[in-house]
């Protein structure tokens, strides 16, 4: 009973963890224009920081060769030459932490050229993190926390085991009952 | 567990055990082989649109990591062209054995190139080499040229045909498949990942195998060769160095041979025949995820180019901090995680034994970092696939009509989602591994190790997800 | 266990034959496949007749080749090619629209000339600091030599300019002039203010000056005067030229001189530092042929290329027109 209890406490803890409602912070949504330069094989600044709601102007500013800038969980595109600033404005009414990546090839290390757009908190990210906690307290709970314990369970042994030696003639082999 | 025997379904014993359906796959996979080489070598030096880095690098890594290993373990060996031709220089044939010389009778279908294979007197490896230490070194070594490896096709094609020659050397030389079974740096992680795969190739009744003097699955007969990776199947109790080609279900005489589905993981908790250099595999492994979902996949761009600039000053500072953080930081912070989970603290010895023990709890972990990583890197850039399909050494063919399609990310708003269940399953994965090696021995929590995995994968969450 | 073992045996010698020609099948197999697929390779890229030029960043190499033939009338196929990142392609003086030359990806164009010459090629898309620096030349052979027209030297070259000469002035403009303002004023000026001479050759602190000395201007302040040079200039430009000037700018020059004008842009510290169009100084003391000069000549060693072979002289005009537009704003904007 008390095992079917403990077991019950995990599977709610997990779904609350994983799903239930949390605030989004309470700031009110203004206007903000970030300016992006985009070099090989780095946007600067790397990381940008907006609220939810709030209306999002990028300037793309490519200062060595040509760069795009692809928005995941948007999935909104920009392209930039040097010389000409492409702007992109769009609201973040998504939340969570967006990659966004250099969509026109620009060297060798293009693919690997990433930034991050954090919309709000990055729930998914922290609700990841007390996932992966509460999977290690539900494993650290059936474990003894002192070393000094007897073996939890009898190992099962294979039937039988051969083990191979190359000799001259082939190989010979033996028997482990 | 119960485990179920696939060879009992007569349709698939026959495909298995019938030689065609695996060489027709072989050479399908050479053809690929030659034409990624040959792309690498005369195509564009644009690496997302020439078919050797596409193909290799996002679509057979795709594959291989996503699907092949963790459902078949060695599947891909078992399909793998790198060794064919050094095999037909062994055997003298390519698709299975011919006529063998019995007594003094000679066949009539000897030919030049089977004079040749009697004329190679092949050694067996050297014994302080039957382990994976050359593969892991190999890996490194790889791993450190990473960002030049992945993106200059004709980096990737001198090492595609690096692996061709190595191949055909150790043949030459060496008894059966030496490179696959000791230098090929993708067969060493794909072994020890193997051993979480759900299908196994055993024996169904080792008695048969002890009663059985001829050994046909170790030497051989006229339905098959002796054993490519010198393993003999009554013994086998890992996948680990099982290389899947299915050799032994041909040979075997009394249909011994099975290919079962089992419980994922199972090799993990066999205490048996754990090594210390499949452990340090474990933390090459890992330890590279975490690095490449750093230099790759973060936002720092003087860590992309550093990584870049080989032989540079930075290079050789970023090639030791990764040497440093593989085979010193990871390994030792777990050896304290050993040390406080274990009650025979004194006993150097068995205190060495648990730390190579408890790396196995590391497999899962390593393996659901990998996909984790392969991910967001797969699905973002696997639409270079359908151009170089059609161009694909940017000569502007059109092959299928799909040379002007665009790059695009696909599923940019699911991956992030798909990457928290793996990363956080891998963990869960690998605390109940470390639970059930730590109760093994007598005197023993898993806790320390548990906690080790928690913070790697905390630290993964953040570089992926973060 | 014997049995099943001779069975065996027995099945397999049964078979012999088959094998054999199973394993042909085998070579065969492989071989078409590994050696017939180089072949087919090979096969496919033979009957290209097309020439591939390989465009490189200018450290690397430009373009590659960088001097190409063609004759008169005879189509020039060029397939086109990046090996880093993007670049752009279009001929000189043509008007042919430019052409994006992407990383990996083949760019056919057929070029057909009419005329025998030398026309020059050149990169279209900012590949670095040094992009100017890729181009090309290609030579047109005509079925008979014609003798080419002679070309009129370049302004500066007719009035002798010595267009390196420093010119800046002692003045500083609190607002900037607006022809605008300028018509408002209501004055008719001296036609001779009006004249495309004036606009070409004559710096506006000459006009300015001159101006200042004219009866008309008598009762008007120094502010005044100015709106009026801003009006005179302004009525020897179009809209549509200063729109057209602006797109040449924001391709060409922007990344250097900054798409303010201010010398700013991003490559603007690259080299000894981009004029700043807004710098009323250097501005005012220069005229229309001291920056066609600059524009066709280059900067001889500051970083600023030649545009002579590549700008048509509408193109130029229309260009020179915007830079004014830094000084002398348009008021409807």
């Amino acid at each position: 009973m008390k095992q079917q209890r403990l077991w019950l406490l995990f599977i709610v803890a997990i779904f609350g963890v994983a799903f239930a409602p949390l605030p989004l912070g309470t700031a009110v949504p203004t206007s903000r224009t970030v300016r992006l330069e985009a070099s090989s094989f780095e946007f600067s600044p790397a990381v940008v920081a907006v609220n939810p709601g709030d209306q999002v102007t990028i300037e793309l500013a490519a200062t060595d060769v040509m760069h795009g800038l692809y928005l995941d969980g948007y999935d909104l595109e920009i392209t930039a030459e040097p010389g000409q600033t492409a702007v992109l404005t769009f609201t973040a009414d998504k939340t969570g932490t967006f990659r966004f990546r250099c969509s026109v090839t620009c060297g060798a290390l293009h693919p690997f050229m990433i930034g991050k757009l954090k919309v709000g908190p990055n729930l998914l990210l922290w609700r990841s993190v007390a996932l992966s906690l509460l999977a290690v307290l539900f494993f650290i709970s059936r474990e003894p926390l002192f070393v000094n314990r007897e073996p939890l369970s009898v190992v099962r042994k294979p039937n039988a085991e051969y083990e191979i030696r190359n000799t001259e003639h082939g190989i010979r082999n033996t028997e482990h009952p | 567990m119960k485990r179920s025997d696939l060879t009992r379904i007569p349709v698939v014993k026959a495909l298995l055990v019938n030689r065609w359906p695996q060489f027709i796959l072989r050479i399908v996979a050479l053809a690929g082989f030659v034409v990624a080489i040959l792309a690498g070598l005369l195509g564009t030096p644009v690496g997302s649109r020439n078919l050797s880095i596409v193909f290799v690098w996002i679509a057979w890594w795709a594959l291989l990591i996503l699907a092949a290993v963790p459902l078949f373990g060695r599947g891909w060996c078992t399909v793998c062209p790198i060794p064919m031709a050094g095999e037909w220089l062994q055997n003298g044939a390519l698709l299975g054995p011919r006529k063998r010389e019995t007594g003094d009778q000679r066949s009539e279908t000897s030919s030049n190139l089977q004079s040749l294979v009697s004329s190679l007197r092949l050694r067996p490896w050297p014994k302080r080499f039957r382990n994976i230490w050359l593969q892991n070194g190999g890996f490194l070594l790889l791993a450190l040229f990473s960002a030049v490896v992945l993106t200059q096709p004709m980096v990737t094609a001198v090492i595609l045909a690096a692996f061709l020659f190595l191949a055909v050397g150790a043949a030459l030389i060496f008894e059966r498949r030496a490179f696959c079974r000791y230098l090929c740096p993708v067969g060493g992680f794909i072994g020890l990942y193997s051993q979480v795969a759900p299908l196994e190739v055993r024996v169904r009744d080792t008695a048969v195998c002890a009663a059985h003097t001829d050994k046909t699955c170790y030497t051989g007969n006229e339905n098959g060769y002796g054993c490519p990776w010198g393993v003999f199947p009554g013994g086998l109790i890992k996948n680990t160095y099982c290389g899947a080609c299915l050799e032994c279900l041909r040979t075997c005489p009394h249909d011994n041979i099975a290919i079962q589905i089992r419980p994922v993981g199972a090799d993990l908790t066999v205490a048996r025949g754990r090594k210390l250099d499949e452990a340090f595999k474990a933390f090459i492994m890992l330890g590279s995820a975490v690095v490449y979902s750093a230099v790759m996949l973060g936002p720092w761009g003087w860590l992309k180019t550093t990584a870049y600039s080989v032989g540079s000053l930075a290079w050789l500072g970023y090639a030791l901090a990764f040497l440093l953080l593989i085979l010193g930081a990871l390994p030792g912070l777990f050896y304290l995680a050993t040390w406080a989970g274990t009650a025979q603290r004194g006993n150097r010895r068995a205190l060495r034994q648990r730390f190579t023990a408890n790396a196995y709890a590391l497999v899962p972990l390593g393996l659901m970092a990998w996909i984790a990583f392969s991910l967001s890197f797969v699905f973002a850039n696997i639409s270079y696939l359908w151009p170089v399909m059609s161009d694909p050494f940017g000569w502007g063919w059109d092959l299928f009509g799909t040379a002007a399609l665009n790059w695009t990310p696909y599923l940019s708003r699911v991956v992030p989602a798909l990457q928290t269940l793996v990363l956080v399953g891998g963990l869960a994965w690998a605390a109940g591994t470390a639970r059930k090696i730590a109760a093994e021995k007598r005197g023993g929590t898993a806790v320390p190790v548990i906690i080790y995995c928690f913070f790697i994968t905390v630290g993964l969450l953040w570089l992926l997800i973060g | 266990m014997a049995a099943d073992w001779l069975t065996h045996r027995g099945v397999k010698s049964a078979k012999k034959s088959v094998n054999l020609s199973g394993e042909f099948l085998a070579r065969f197999l492989l071989a078409l496949l590994v050696i017939g697929t180089p072949l087919w390779i090979w096969a496919a890229r033979r009957g290209e007749t097309a020439v591939t030029v390989h465009a490189l960043m200018p450290e690397k190499g430009g373009f590659l080749p960088d001097t190409l033939t063609a004759a008169v009338g005879v189509p020039l196929e060029l397939n086109l090619i990046s090996d880093d990142v993007m670049h752009g392609f279009a001929v000189g003086q043509t008007g042919w629209p430019a052409v994006d030359v992407k990383p990996g990806q083949m760019t056919e164009v057929t070029l057909t000339f009419a005329e025998p010459g030398t026309y020059t090629y050149y990169c279209t898309r900012w590949c670095g600091p040094n992009h100017w620096r890729m181009r090309g030349t290609i030579e047109v052979t005509g079925a008979e030599e014609r003798e080419a027209p002679p070309a009129s030297p370049p302004l500066y070259v007719e009035l002798e300019l010595d267009i390196d000469a420093p010119h800046e002035l002692d003045i500083l403009l609190k607002t900037p002039p607006s022809a605008a303002r300028g018509a408002e004023l209501d004055i008719t000026l001296p036609s001779e203010f009006l004249s495309r001479d004036v606009y070409l050759t004559q710096t506006p602190f000459e006009v300015w000056q001159a101006l200042r000395l004219a009866s008309e201007t008598a009762a008007l302040t120094d502010e005044d005067v100015w709106d009026l040079v801003a009006a005179a200039w302004h009525s020897q430009t179009t809209d549509e030229q200063i729109q057209r000037g602006q797109t040449l700018y924001n391709q060409n020059c922007a990344a250097c001189h900054g798409s303010g004008g201010g010398g700013d842009g991003v490559f603007g510290q690259a080299f000894d530092q981009a004029s700043d169009f807004t710098d009323s100084q250097t501005m005012l003391g220069a005229s229309t042929a001291v920056f066609d000069g600059k524009i066709r000549r280059g900067g001889m060693g500051t970083g600023m290329p030649y545009w002579g072979t590549i700008f048509t002289d509408e193109e130029i005009d229309a260009l020179i027109a915007y830079l004014w537009t830094f000084q002398f704003p348009m008021d409807n904007e």
